[in-house]
């Protein structure tokens, strides 16, 4: 049942009314910025981000509203409000406005998600935001320590494995690390878990830290590090493969290129050549390829924080789907999505400062 | 010089595994009635039984047959990867070579659409829609295929505005070639290979969302698949059974992938000159 006091935290139905006017006014504006020809002043890839918004926006507002029956059902699934009060249900339709026009419904809506209200989780009994809130720092760590971890090892051993293709290592890399990626992303987690936590029992089966242990300091570290082993490894090998892979093939195909001979020609050592000529170049693709990789990434965390039940995003998703918790659905997929953009532009600029290229070009 | 990738990959050890594991796959997914001797949804009445004579991997939580239901959960995997790499590569087909012919705003629109599509996360996407939805075999099926094509759709305009300047494609149209014409006996053939591989990649990603979505409990309830066994079977990880239960669903599953992927890898080597030096090849 929702305590509707809790729900009261949120925006109060007045307090949306007396911000009416700021808003169609800055709908106007974007309105009028947009009809100016817009298309020619934003870049391309900002344009992309608003169409991939606008398809979460009607995602998560759109399609509930076009449900056949109650559209307070569809938003909040039918476990939720068997729970709740009549009072409590008559409050969100209020909250909602799903007692009036659809643009009214959108006003609600949009300002709720300006003032970071994403509705409100009947399983918690929270409010969404603060639910996510509190799961991101783990899934953080998991994904940026893992993403770290994997284009560091993966451009070494792709930058070795290229610069002596046909070797030996060259050839157990390629074979044992494509033979890997074949492996689904949950399955190299079961995997592990099953191996080093369940059959040899050396490390924690779930979880991130020890409940009731009362650590402290260094002591906390320590098994918060041995927590996060097992998902950790799962995450650096089911990415390996693909920074490996593609260091590598760049490698080989740039030692073809004549500024390698140059390097060659004039003396150059060969620790030189690998890692300054063949190793500066090949970052170009692996940038734009990590990049490209990060909506992967946070799929494949989520998965993996299911396999070890670490208390991040994608068990707090593992949760919401058993408990039919659609708003926190919700919330995860606008959180995930906003997220996955930003990081998408930041390569962007990144990928600007490295190749002086682009930065000239525009 | 001619290059028929077909030919190429017979020679291809790496191929030949691929396409072997996919033929075992296939035919215990086709004669799955005849390798047991129970129905999937058959009640044996014995629950976790280690694998013996009769149940050669053992029965489940339930007490039902876990071989039987491994034989039907290929059924599941490859009927969608083949709906949904027809579906997928048909709408890449489409959209990436009527982006690249026709230009212009449609050219941009369909370029940004992509763009968008591909920076979602699609597996979240597909939770949130399919619990509206109430899952089903062919909802996951077009869900899977409208958030795949992209990938494919660029690869064709890509190939399609470089085909376009081709000399001989300028001399067929100096000779009088309709659009028709050119389309179907200029472009479309060099396009086969494309369209081949980019099919085996839909297959390769719909075998995955469709096992990782019932691993996270998103399933048809009445369709029998390994995704689905293994998250039941999530739930014992504390007793034997995940021997004869957990791994041998998740072998099946990365069998299926690894063949796919086999597939996949020696077919791009035959086809891009720069990796066909034996640069990725072992």
């Amino acid at each position: 049942m929702i305590n509707p006091r809790e729900a009261e935290c949120s925006i109060s139905i007045e307090g949306r009314r007396g911000n009416g006017h700021s808003f169609w006014r800055a709908m106007a504006l974007i309105a009028k910025a947009w009809s100016g020809n817009a298309a020619r002043y934003i870049p391309a890839r900002l344009q992309s981000y608003l169409i991939a918004l606008a398809a979460i926006f009607s995602l998560n507002f759109i399609l509930p509203r076009l449900m056949p029956g109650d559209p307070l059902h569809a938003i909040y699934g039918d476990v939720a409000l068997v729970a709740m009060t009549d009072e409590m249900q008559a409050h969100l339709i209020r909250q909602l406005s799903l007692d009036k026009s659809w643009w009214d419904q959108m006003q609600a809506y949009l300002l709720g998600l300006f003032h970071g209200d994403l509705g409100f989780s009947y399983y918690y009994r929270d409010q969404v935001s603060q639910v996510i809130l509190a799961a991101m720092p783990w899934t953080v760590l998991l994904a940026g320590l893992a993403l770290v971890i994997a284009t560091l090892i993966g451009i070494i051993l792709g930058i070795e494995s290229g610069y002596n293709r046909g070797s030996p290592f060259d050839r157990g890399m390629v074979a044992s690390l494509m033979f890997l990626s074949g492996f689904p992303d949950f399955f190299v987690g079961v995997l592990l878990l099953l191996i080093f936590a369940v059959s040899l029992d050396v490390l924690p089966l779930s979880g991130a830290t020890s409940a009731y242990a009362g650590y402290h300091g260094l002591s906390y570290v320590a098994d918060v590090l041995r927590h996060l082993a097992l998902p950790l490894a799962a995450m650096v090998l089911v990415q390996l493969g693909d920074v490996f892979l593609l260091t590598r093939n760049t490698v080989v195909t740039l030692l073809g290129e004549s500024f390698i001979l140059t390097a060659r020609a004039k003396g150059c050592p060969e620790r030189l050549i690998k890692y300054a000529h063949a190793g500066r170049n090949a970052l170009l693709p692996v940038t734009t390829a990590t990049g490209m990789r990060i909506p992967h990434l946070i799929t494949r965390v989520l998965f993996i924080e299911i396999v070890f039940s670490y208390p991040g995003i994608g068990s707090l998703l593992n949760t919401a789907i058993s408990a039919r918790d659609y708003p926190l659905i919700q919330g995860i997929l606008l959180v995930v999505t906003l997220t996955v953009l930003s990081v998408n532009l930041l390569v962007d600029l990144l990928y600007m400062r490295l190749d002086p290229r682009v930065r000239y070009a525009h | 010089m001619h290059i028929d990738p077909l030919a190429e990959i017979r020679q291809d050890p790496m191929a030949r595994m691929g396409l072997f594991i996919l033929a075992a796959i296939s035919l215990m997914a086709l004669f799955a009635p005849l390798l047991s001797s129970y129905s999937p949804n058959d009640y044996t009445g014995k629950i976790f039984s280690p694998p013996d004579m009769d149940h050669p991997l053992g029965t489940d939580s339930v007490g039902q047959d876990i071989w039987v239901r491994l034989l039907y959960g290929a059924r599941t995997s490859l009927i969608v990867a083949g709906a949904v790499a027809i579906i997928s590569s048909t709408l890449s087909l489409l959209i990436g070579a009527t982006a690249a012919l026709i230009g212009g705003f449609y050219e941009r629109f369909c370029m940004r659409t992509i763009d968008a599509i591909t920076s979602l996360p699609s597996i979240v996407v597909m939770i949130l829609v399919a619990a509206y939805l109430r899952p089903s075999l062919m909802l996951l099926i077009l869900l899977i295929s409208a958030l795949s094509w992209p990938t494919g759709a660029r690869i064709v305009r890509s190939q399609v505005l470089s085909l376009k300047e081709r000399a001989h494609i300028t001399a067929a149209r100096t000779f009088g070639a309709g659009k028709r014409h050119i389309i179907t006996t200029h472009i479309l053939p060099e396009l086969s290979p494309i369209i081949t591989s980019m099919m085996m990649m839909d297959a390769r990603r719909a075998v995955f969302m469709e096992a990782g979505l019932a691993f996270l409990g998103v399933s048809d309830p009445l369709v029998i698949s390994w995704g689905k066994m293994m998250h039941q079977a999530m739930a014992f990880t504390y007793l034997d059974v995940w021997k004869w239960w957990l791994v041998p669903t998740g072998f099946a599953l990365s069998a299926t992938l690894i063949g796919i992927s086999f597939l996949s890898f020696s077919l791009e080597a035959a086809m891009d000159p720069r990796l066909r030096k034996g640069n990725v090849r072992l």
